[in-house]
């Protein structure tokens, strides 16, 4: 599947909503620990050696479960693969509830369903959509629309 | 750098039980072939991918949309024709899609889904929805409750967008709209 390495590259740049050093582990039988700068930039996130500026590697935060793995450490997997785990170790257990926190409502999807949510309980309560104010209350990404016919 | 494709193409096929946000045949501009290829493409938050057929399992490619902007691309060989270009950030990226809609109806309505599918926007609408929505429960004195599937999302930016950052965001969507669309049937 192509894709443009730049526009990756340049959404790597972009403010990050968390950066931190961590370890690191992929999925790979014998894969080991190493420290990366890690960085969450909306529902990407990108790792890179400590020192450098183009990112190693990039993970989309779609579709992924994050688990407790250790006090200070948690794992991503896929939920189309989840035995396939990328492994992350935090400085302390706060940081990794904060990494954990951070990841799981880094997802378009994510907040998509949550401002569907949000609009659907404001409107019950008032009788009113909350999204007419912005002009956006016919867009389908934000109807309740699900399965396919 | 590596861009691990099995958690996007994970994405891609786990959702296709999901209505898209939009999806639809639009002609492509090679990079290299400077013909007009048609394309299936699928609109999922801010990911434009494209495939050679509708029912293939893998795209063709990938678009990231986050900070992108749409333009109707007048005066070009193909009618109906609009550019995403993605954004420069420090010197690298910035490249420009050429595209072009089948009809002046297509033109519109896919304008509309682009200029709209980055997640920042999400981002800065919600914490003023939830904000909204725990004010009317403490109001009635309900206990509010959560979205679905994970803790209640909250605010990570420093500073709320003010009503008049969101509407002046959100009123560059309709004027592309109303750009593209002119004069009401």
């Amino acid at each position: 599947m192509r894709y443009n390495e730049k526009e990756l590259q340049a959404l790597s740049r972009q403010p990050a909503e968390l950066a931190a050093e961590l370890g690191m582990r992929g999925p790979k039988k014998g894969s080991v620990l190493k420290r990366r700068l890690v960085k969450l930039v909306v529902n990407f996130l990108f790792y890179f050696r400590t020192d450098e500026a183009e990112p190693v590697g990039a993970l989309l935060l779609e579709r992924c479960r994050v688990t407790q793995e250790e006090p200070s450490g948690f794992s991503i997997s896929f939920l189309e693969d989840p035995e396939r785990k990328y492994h992350f170790a935090c400085g302390s257990e706060a940081q990794c509830q904060e990494w954990m926190g951070a990841l799981r409502r880094a997802s378009y999807e994510f907040m998509r369903r949550s401002l569907i949510f949000y609009r659907n309980e404001i409107q019950k309560m008032t009788g009113k959509d909350p999204l007419e104010q912005f002009g956006i209350s016919e867009e389908a990404r934000f109807q309740l629309g699900g399965l396919k016919a | 750098m590596k861009l691990h494709q099995k958690s996007v193409l994970s994405f891609f096929r786990g959702c296709r039980a999901q209505a898209p946000d939009r999806e639809g045949i639009l002609l492509k501009k090679g990079a290299r072939n400077t013909s007009y290829q048609r394309r299936w493409f699928v609109l999922r938050g801010n990911l434009l991918f494209y495939l050679e057929n509708q029912a293939d399992h893998t795209p063709l490619g990938l678009i990231l949309l986050e900070n992108c902007q749409v333009e109707p691309r007048l005066g070009a060989t193909e009618p109906h024709a609009f550019t995403i270009l993605t954004p420069r950030v420090e010197g690298t990226g910035g490249r420009a899609y050429k595209l072009a809609a089948e009809n002046q109806e297509e033109l519109g309505a896919w304008l509309w889904a682009l200029a709209g599918a980055s997640c920042r926007q999400l981002v800065a609408l919600l914490p003023t929805l939830e904000a909204q929505y725990r004010e009317l429960c403490q109001a009635a004195g309900q206990e509010p409750s959560s979205p679905p599937e994970g803790c209640g999302f909250v605010a990570t930016l420093s500073t709320p967008s003010s009503f008049q950052e969101l509407h002046e965001h959100f009123g560059k969507e309709i004027r592309v709209l109303q750009v593209v669309r002119g004069r009401p049937q």
